[in-house]
């Protein structure tokens, strides 16, 4: 057990250690850093296996660049500072398929080079490993190279769809989108779900002006002493609607685009006698943002309702 | 000096490498787990340019054994891998911030390799 034996057990710790951390923490950022001391300990012992070239290389590339990309991705895709709970699959065939390569690797490495000694090797080997890569191996290094220069192109052409879409039309791009007149399930669905997005706007709106008119009516009838309006008002309100769960499917997708066409007009100005004022239907909540806006390719679906509400559609 | 401890942690190092890319969800961390075993490769070729010469002190010098050939190979090796890793990890990230801007999702089990579908999915997961 020499000094560079113990310095490289030392340093084998760390990276495996760290490495474990990499693979098993629940921060998107952690296990970025801990792959940072796990790269940094294996260039450690690139030094003390007496490849310092290899070693410094290490440094640059792998600490310097590539841990610094992943993490720049990881802020490019919006991953949460904290801990992301649902990060992992389920750990036993991971963990089995892992331990079965440790164990195998491990014991057979160990067969092999359970007595082997070697004398470390001669300290700058900067100059020898120059000229072997510039003489023997320089044909590699040239189709390296190249083959940076085709992933430095790919990449770019990648992250930029505007040049690699003008090579030739993507036929997902160019296939028409289905007619928005035939009734397969595609369309039914999103019927279905912009008249309960619709139908979900227009009692929220019905709700908070019945509830306006209540609390005018309550305030005149304290005055007034004439509290009977209110019943009336209130039970003017609540829908007429059949239970939408005793309904068949045709029957509520019916109904609610009877909803949208017709029942706009009700819950209207005209209901109070007075103006009421514009709902508030909190933040708009945007549902697609990328790819083709859907409402465009829906629109001829459903007709437009007419002047459903002043402010309030939700579509 | 002991051989059997570069190789050892870098068998180890490749175990973590393999349990990282099996278990992750996140195409980010499936690519850190890829980085763990290039680099536990890199490890035993720099390993066994230090250790194999010695072993091969009593072997007949054969043409696929000479000792002295090529001398640094496993170091010019693994420079190579850290290059092509390099490569690597640049296009899959393309890959991945693309498929980002698609489907606001990094999460490895919801990428659809059959056909294009029309319907949108808003996961955003980390």
């Amino acid at each position: 057990m020499t000094v560079a034996d113990a310095l490289m057990l030392a340093l084998g710790v760390i990276a495996v250690g760290s490495g474990a951390l990499v693979v098993t923490s629940t921060h998107l950022v952690r296990a970025g850093l801990y792959l940072v001391v796990s790269l940094g300990a294996i260039a450690g012992l690139y030094l003390v296996l007496g490849a310092e070239l290899v070693a410094w290389v290490q440094v640059l590339v792998y600490v310097g660049a590539v841990v610094v990309l992943l993490l720049f991705a990881v802020m490019l895709t919006r991953a949460p500072i904290g801990p992301s709970p649902d990060l992992d699959r389920p750990a036993g065939p991971a963990a089995l398929i892992g331990a079965g390569v440790g164990l195998g690797l491990s014991v057979l490495l160990m067969d092999a080079f359970r007595w082997t000694r070697y004398e470390l090797p001669p300290p700058g080997t900067g100059r020898r490993v120059g000229e072997q890569i510039f003489g023997a191996w320089v044909l590699p290094f040239e189709v390296l190279s190249i083959l940076l220069l085709a992933a430095l192109v790919g990449a770019i052409v990648l992250s930029r769809p505007d040049i690699g879409a003008r090579g030739g039309p993507d036929p997902a791009a160019v296939a028409p989108p289905p007619s928005p007149i035939d009734e397969s399930p595609e369309v039914v669905a999103r019927l279905e779900r912009i008249a309960a997005r619709q139908a979900a706007a227009q009692a929220r709106v019905r709700a908070q002006h019945a509830a306006e008119v209540a609390a005018a009516n309550q305030a005149a009838a304290a005055e007034n002493g004439a509290a009977q309006n209110v019943a009336t008002v209130v039970e003017a309100q609540p829908d007429q609607r059949r239970d939408p769960s005793e309904m068949t499917r045709d029957e509520l997708l019916r109904q609610q685009a009877h909803d949208v066409v017709f029942r706009a007009r009700e819950a209207g100005p005209t209901l109070g006698g007075e103006d009421p004022p514009p709902p508030d239907t909190g933040p708009r909540k945007v549902e697609n943002t990328v790819g083709e806006p859907i409402p465009d390719e829906e629109q001829p679906a459903l007709p437009p309702p007419p002047r459903e509400l002043p402010k309030g559609d939700d579509a | 000096m002991h051989a059997v401890i570069p190789y050892v942690i870098a068998a180890l190092l490749f175990a973590l490498g393999v349990y990282g890319v099996l278990r992750r969800r996140n195409a980010i961390l499936v690519l850190m787990a890829v980085e763990l075993m290039l680099n536990a490769v890199n490890l035993i070729l720099v390993a066994a340019d230090a250790s194999i010469k010695s072993t091969l002190t009593g072997v007949q010098p054969e043409a696929w054994a000479y000792p002295a050939a090529e001398p640094k190979a496993g170091a010019i090796f693994a420079l190579f891998i850290i290059v092509i890793a390099a490569a690597e990890v640049g296009v899959g990230l393309a890959i991945v911030l693309q498929y980002y801007r698609l489907r606001r999702a990094v999460v490895l089990d919801d990428v659809a390799l059959h056909e294009h579908e029309h319907e949108d999915e808003e996961r955003v997961t980390g």
